[in-house]
This record gives C-alpha cells, sequence and structure tokens, in this order.
C-alpha cells in the first residue's frame, strides 16, 4: 500500500519538474509552429513586387479540398509565386472558426473561405467590415458568366462579395426498376398531379414509397417547390411570406403526400442516404449533388437509376428549382487580397477548373460556360446512360432565386415546425399563418398579406 | 435459499444482462462497421459479423486525417493537460477546504459562479487573448486556457472537507512540515476522489471540441474529435473512415477508466492514523 502512494508522490513530484520545465520547452515548440502561419504572412505583406512569393490559406470541406488543391496546381502555370494550404474543416466547423475569428476582428482567419450560398447573407449583415468588396477588386466584368439567381445570392446591393462556385439544380433521383416493376413511365410526369397518380401506383404494385422526407426536423422537399413557385420564407424586401397563396400552395403539395402515405419518414441525412440505399422509396427529390451520396454509397445499384426534373405544379410550369450551393469569400482581415482575388477569380471563371471540380468531384458548377464542355452532354452509366449533366445544366437559367436573409436559420425552424403541424393533421394555411407570427416576433419583421 | 429469491436473482439478472446488451450494441456496432466498406452503414437488417475492410479504412483514414499524427496530439494533450490539472485542482482545492484566508468563501463563490457561465460566452474572448499571445495552433493554448477547472476544484474541496483536522493537527505536532503533510498524508487518502477527478479531466479534455476546433488552424495540430468532425462533408462521407476513427477514439477512454476504477474500491482513509 504504501509503496503506490510513495509511486504517487513522486508522479506529483514529476509533474511539478515538468511544469516547471514543460513551460520553457513548448513555448519554442510553439515559436516553430504558430510562426509557420504568422511568419509567412508578414513575409510577404511588403509585397510590392509580384514576384515575391505569397502562401495563401484556404478553408473548405470534403471534396472541395481537393478541387482547391488541382486548381492551385494549374494556376501555378502561369504563376508560379503562388502557393495556397488548404485546411479540410468540417462543414458546419467552418462556420464555428469563422464567426469567432470575426469576432475577434479577424485573427486567424484565411484568405479564402466556402460558405454555403443560403449564409452568405447572414455573415454580410452580421459582419458587414468582415468581408472583402469584389466589385472594388474587379469581380463585375464576370457578372453575366452566372445565372441570375446564383449572382443574387453572392452579391449584397450590386456589390459582390463572394465568388460563386457550385450550385444544387434540383431533380427528382430515381429508380428505374422500381418504375418499371409497376410500369410507371418517368417521360410522362410532368406535373405534381402527374406525379401523385404515379406514386399511388407505385405503392400500390410496389409497397415502395414515393419520397423520403425528415417530416419533423427538415423541410427540403417544401424548400425546393417553394423556390420552384419563384416564392421562398421571405420576399425580395426580406419580409415574411409564409401567407403566400404558392407558399401554402408548396405545403399543400407536401400535406396530399402525407395524408396518402406515400412519404418515408426518415431520421435526418443518415435516414435518406439509408432509404436510398435499401430501395424502400422510388424517388429522392435532391440537388445534383446527391449524385456523388448515390454512387458512393448505392454501389450495387450501379444502372438502376434515373432522373427527372422536379414536376411543374401546372402543365408547362417551371421545373427549375435549388437546392444548396456555395461560393467563395475572402474575409477583410487577409494580408493577400488582391492575390486570393486573382486565384479564387481564376478559380471560379475559367471552365477548365469547374469542370475539373465536376468531373473528379462532382461539384456542379454555376459558371455558364462551362457547360459547353462535352462532359455535359455525356452518357452516365451509372444513370443507365441518361445525360443527367446536360438536364441539369439546361435548368439552372431558369431557377428562381431564393431570398435567404440573415434570418434563415429562424424561418427554417419555423417552417419545419408547421411542417410538423401539418403532417400531424392541421389546415395547412392555418399553420403556416401561425408560423409566420411566431417568426414575425422573433425576427421584428414584417408578414406580408394576401 | 427460497426458490423466491433464486426467482428474484433470475429476473435481475436477465435485466441487467439485457440493459448491458443495450448500451454495449452500439459499441459492437460501431466496431464491425469500421471493417465494412462505407456503403454498409446502411445495410438492413444490420450488419453484424465483422468485414475484412478495416485496415483499408485504416489506411484511408490516415491519409484524410493522419490519424496517427490525430492520436497522438490527442493523447498528449490530455494526458499533460490531465495531470497539470489535477494537480492545481487538488491543490486549490485542498487551500479552499484546509485554509483559512481573507475572502476565503468569497472566492470560492466566484468559483461555483464561473461553473454557471457557458462556455461559448468566454470563447470569443479567450480567443483574442490566445491570438494576442500568438498561442493559436499550438499545444499552449490546447492544454492551458482550462487548467483550472472550477468542477474539479469543487470536487477535490468537497472530498478534502472530510479530512479529519485532528489528523491533520497530529500531524503537525510530531513535526511534519506543511508540504509533507499535504504529499504524504492528505494526497494518499484522497485517491479515491483524484481518481473521480482525474477520469473526469481525462473525458473532459479527450471529448472536447469547441475550443480545440477554434485553436488549431492546420491538420497537424488537431485533435480526434477535430479531426473526425472534419470526415463530415455536405453529401460525401465515407462511413467506414468514421467508424474506424470513431472506434480507434474510444479505445483510451476506456482504458483510462479501468486502469483508475480500482481507486474507487480501495481503501478510503484506510490507514490514515496509522502513518
Amino acid at each position: 500500500m504504501s509503496k503506490s502512494w510513495k509511486l504517487f508522490v513522486w508522479l506529483l513530484a514529476a509533474v511539478l519538474v515538468l511544469s516547471a520545465c514543460g513551460g520553457g520547452g513548448k513555448s519554442s515548440s510553439s515559436g516553430a509552429s504558430g510562426g509557420s502561419s504568422s511568419s509567412s504572412s508578414s513575409s510577404s505583406s511588403s509585397s510590392g513586387d509580384a514576384q515575391d512569393p505569397v502562401e495563401l490559406t484556404a478553408w473548405a470541406w470534403n471534396v472541395n479540398v481537393g478541387a482547391l488543391n488541382e486548381a492551385i496546381a494549374m494556376y501555378q502555370k502561369d504563376h508560379p509565386h503562388v502557393s495556397l494550404k488548404v485546411e479540410d474543416i468540417g462543414r458546419l466547423d467552418v462556420y464555428d472558426k469563422l464567426s469567432t475569428g470575426l469576432a475577434a476582428g479577424g485573427a486567424g482567419l484565411p484568405d479564402i473561405v466556402l460558405v454555403e450560398d443560403d449564409r452568405i447573407h447572414g455573415y454580410l449583415d452580421a459582419f458587414p467590415n468582415g468581408f472583402a468588396n469584389l466589385s472594388e477588386l474587379g469581380f463585375d466584368q464576370y457578372a453575366d458568366l452566372f445565372p441570375d439567381f446564383k449572382k443574387n445570392l453572392t452579391s449584397l446591393d450590386g456589390v459582390f462579395y463572394a465568388m460563386p462556385f457550385d450550385s444544387g439544380p434540383t431533380g427528382m433521383f430515381y429508380r428505374r426498376d422500381i418504375f418499371e416493376q409497376a410500369g410507371v413511365n418517368p417521360d410522362s410526369i410532368e406535373t405534381w398531379d402527374d406525379f401523385f397518380n404515379a406514386a399511388l401506383e407505385i405503392k400500390n404494385k410496389t409497397g415502395v414509397y414515393a419520397f423520403p422526407a425528415d417530416k419533423f426536423k427538415d423541410d427540403a422537399n417544401f424548400r425546393m417547390m417553394m423556390n420552384q413557385l419563384g416564392v421562398y420564407y421571405f420576399d425580395k424586401d426580406g419580409n415574411i411570406d409564409f401567407k403566400n397563396p404558392k407558399v401554402i400552395q408548396a405545403m399543400n403539395n407536401m400535406k396530399r403526400f402525407g395524408d396518402a402515405d406515400l412519404v418515408k419518414d426518415v431520421n435526418g441525412w443518415d435516414g435518406t442516404v439509408s432509404a436510398t440505399v435499401d430501395g424502400s422509396v422510388a424517388t429522392i427529390p435532391f440537388g445534383a449533388w446527391y449524385y456523388g451520396t448515390i454512387i458512393d454509397q448505392a454501389k450495387e445499384t450501379e444502372g438502376k437509376w434515373g432522373v427527372f426534373l422536379l414536376p411543374a405544379f401546372e402543365k408547362g410550369g417551371n421545373r427549375a428549382a435549388n437546392l444548396g450551393g456555395s461560393s467563395w469569400m475572402i474575409p477583410a482581415s487577409s494580408k493577400h487580397k488582391e492575390e486570393a482575388y486573382q486565384f479564387m477569380a481564376f478559380f471560379s471563371t475559367t471552365p477548365e477548373v469547374q469542370i475539373m471540380a465536376m468531373e473528379k468531384y462532382g461539384l456542379f458548377p454555376s459558371l455558364l460556360t462551362a457547360y459547353d464542355s462535352p462532359l455535359f452532354t455525356s452518357e452516365v452509366s451509372f444513370f443507365g446512360g441518361q445525360k443527367i449533366w446536360q438536364l441539369f445544366s439546361e435548368e439552372m437559367p431558369d431557377i428562381p432565386t431564393p431570398y435567404y436573409t440573415k434570418d434563415y436559420a429562424i424561418a427554417f425552424d419555423e417552417a419545419v415546425k408547421a411542417q410538423a403541424d401539418v403532417f400531424n393533421g392541421k389546415d395547412p394555411a392555418q399553420a403556416l399563418a401561425e408560423a409566420a407570427e411566431r417568426l414575425a416576433s422573433r425576427t421584428g419583421r414584417a408578414v406580408n398579406e394576401y | 435459499m427460497s426458490p423466491k429469491s433464486a426467482m428474484y436473482r433470475l429476473v435481475s439478472r436477465l435485466i441487467l444482462v439485457a440493459g448491458a446488451f443495450v448500451s454495449l450494441f452500439p459499441f459492437y456496432w460501431t466496431a464491425v462497421a469500421a471493417t465494412n466498406p462505407s456503403g454498409k452503414v446502411f445495410a438492413k437488417p444490420p450488419q453484424l459479423v465483422p468485414g475484412s475492410m478495416f485496415l483499408e479504412n485504416l489506411f484511408n483514414l490516415n491519409a484524410s486525417i493522419g490519424i496517427f499524427r490525430v492520436l497522438f496530439n490527442s493523447t498528449f494533450v490530455t494526458c499533460v493537460y490531465t495531470l497539470f490539472s489535477l494537480t492545481v485542482c487538488t491543490m486549490a482545492g485542498y487551500a479552499f477546504a484546509k485554509f483559512r484566508f481573507p475572502g476565503r468563501n468569497a472566492l470560492f463563490s466566484v468559483f461555483l459562479v464561473s461553473l454557471m457561465v457557458p462556455y461559448h460566452a468566454t470563447l470569443i474572448p479567450l480567443f483574442k487573448m490566445m491570438a494576442s499571445w500568438e498561442w493559436i495552433n499550438t499545444y499552449l493554448a490546447l492544454i492551458f486556457p482550462n487548467v483550472a477547472y472550477p468542477f474539479a476544484i469543487f470536487l477535490m474541496r468537497q472530498n478534502l472537507l472530510a479530512m479529519p483536522d485532528a489528523v491533520m493537527e497530529a500531524a503537525r505536532i510530531d513535526g511534519v512540515g506543511e508540504w509533507r503533510l499535504f504529499v504524504s498524508i492528505v494526497l494518499p487518502s484522497m485517491r479515491p476522489a483524484l481518481a473521480a477527478a482525474a477520469i473526469y479531466l481525462f473525458v473532459y479534455q479527450w471529448n472536447n471540441f469547441l475550443w480545440p476546433l477554434v485553436a488549431t488552424s492546420t491538420k497537424e495540430m488537431y485533435t480526434l474529435p477535430v479531426a473526425l468532425s472534419s470526415l463530415i462533408g455536405l453529401s460525401r462521407i465515407d462511413y467506414g473512415q468514421v467508424m474506424t476513427g470513431v472506434t480507434i477514439a474510444t479505445g483510451p477512454i476506456v482504458a483510462f477508466f479501468l486502469i483508475l476504477q480500482r481507486q474507487f474500491i480501495s481503501g478510503i482513509l484506510g490507514g490514515a492514523i496509522k502513518e
């Protein structure tokens, strides 16, 4: 017994000694590792000469990291003095770090950061001086290379603050074998009414649901339908638009599928992927980026997939919508704004870069000139030889702008509650009107009356 | 033994076994998922037989986050932190419990109040402080900000209050110095409390996410939770890698707990007076 006490005493003594010398030892290592980021920025802050080496830093997540690294290699052919260090950070983690850094006056921020489109205006509102004015740096000349909705999402009051990257033109990813088994021809589906009847047929013959939805936690389907109808949580002036008849129409559409037991209730993202893999849903309405998830996780279903556009609300109506997508921003604290801008302008407006990102990483470009590539008319074997990229690229110019505002997260929360109410039996107009009141009191915004 | 109590024992065992199964199954499932390709995570019925992909998953995981470096960071930071923090908190708790000095109670209530301040409220000032010291992205920033951990101080103080003053007086009369009194007499009797605090501090630092996320900026400095989180992209997630990483991350906590668990059981104030 007393031996182990002695051991503990020795251990404690060792800690104390360690604490005395450890502090000194580590401060020297901090000089080395901390210096690598700070010294590089200070060493070249005096760069008037274009040949001084510049190391840019960027924050991005997942496949975007690979796209950036390949793009810098292409860029270095003409700009050998520019190098790039990309940090691979979780998608939501980027926002925690970015918000902290902006709140701390720009400390520790990179030169380039990837931000999802639905968050850009929120950041601009919370940190009006936090990001570089890209119009001043010359980005206006490229404006016409992008579809309207993307321009609206990346600019505020006519000034660009973000450079458009990928988009999520929507489609119904569907299982050919299930449609065939039920004897339904996907080409005949033009409207939601058509799809509703087809879904009933499929459910009757195969027992498979029409599409998945996280009924009580997410409203992605509802948002796609609103976007398709040219409406959203807010109108372009930032007023709450939940009482808009078109918003109610979208919610009614959700209700009809729910009432007929055609919606498979899933748990979040993982539940959606699970339903995709196990074939318990006939379609998954999502952005083009869902292609990557399908080919990664449902390898065994190769050749059984197809895509058609979201059905229209009336014959000949709009079938284009967008879900997801992101753009590049330059924090105002960057010491290399000019170099970062030059590289990202190259990244955003060079078709070869965008085609590389699409081909290797499945990141669907917003750059309209990229669609001329043969890639966009190629047949995709995983999708039964269908030219799915052509379908998505032709959709892009018709996508209406969704208005997110800085209160997007709160509006999303209320919309999900309204959707939950509807799935629990409440009248859509009623549920949305109540959500509008709650949202108004939480944000102080006006509600549009109709 | 009456048949009734035998019945009682059987039923209670069955309930315990069921409870153990429910709590252990997720770990088993995670470990199995670590040996299978990504899509199998979604298989129905769930995949319960280990596959042969563990090494490949581990290799991919190392390629994407440098698992060994990250594992070293987490282990190093957590062990050093636990030692430092345990020392500081025990001494602070001892001072609060056994020494009389002006403002002691006021100071202690400040500590208690700081238990209630949400961490997010101090995140930005702390980050600014670390940035101005150029500690961002160093081990210093990962280890030191929470060395004086209010809960551990509180825990140690409460336990030290139970230490009889008579024992300490006796030692003092025998001519034992304050330092030796603390190290040779007080500490050994505090082993269960020290073990509890150590486990608490270890788990806290091992799982700590937000601060390491904000305080590190390059892959080489990430801790395990931050690195694992970076695997979660928007739509393309390799679950094989994620599950392998999670399996690896769970191991050290279990090991640390098992090592210190014995301290709970062994004597409380056992030989204090005999010494």
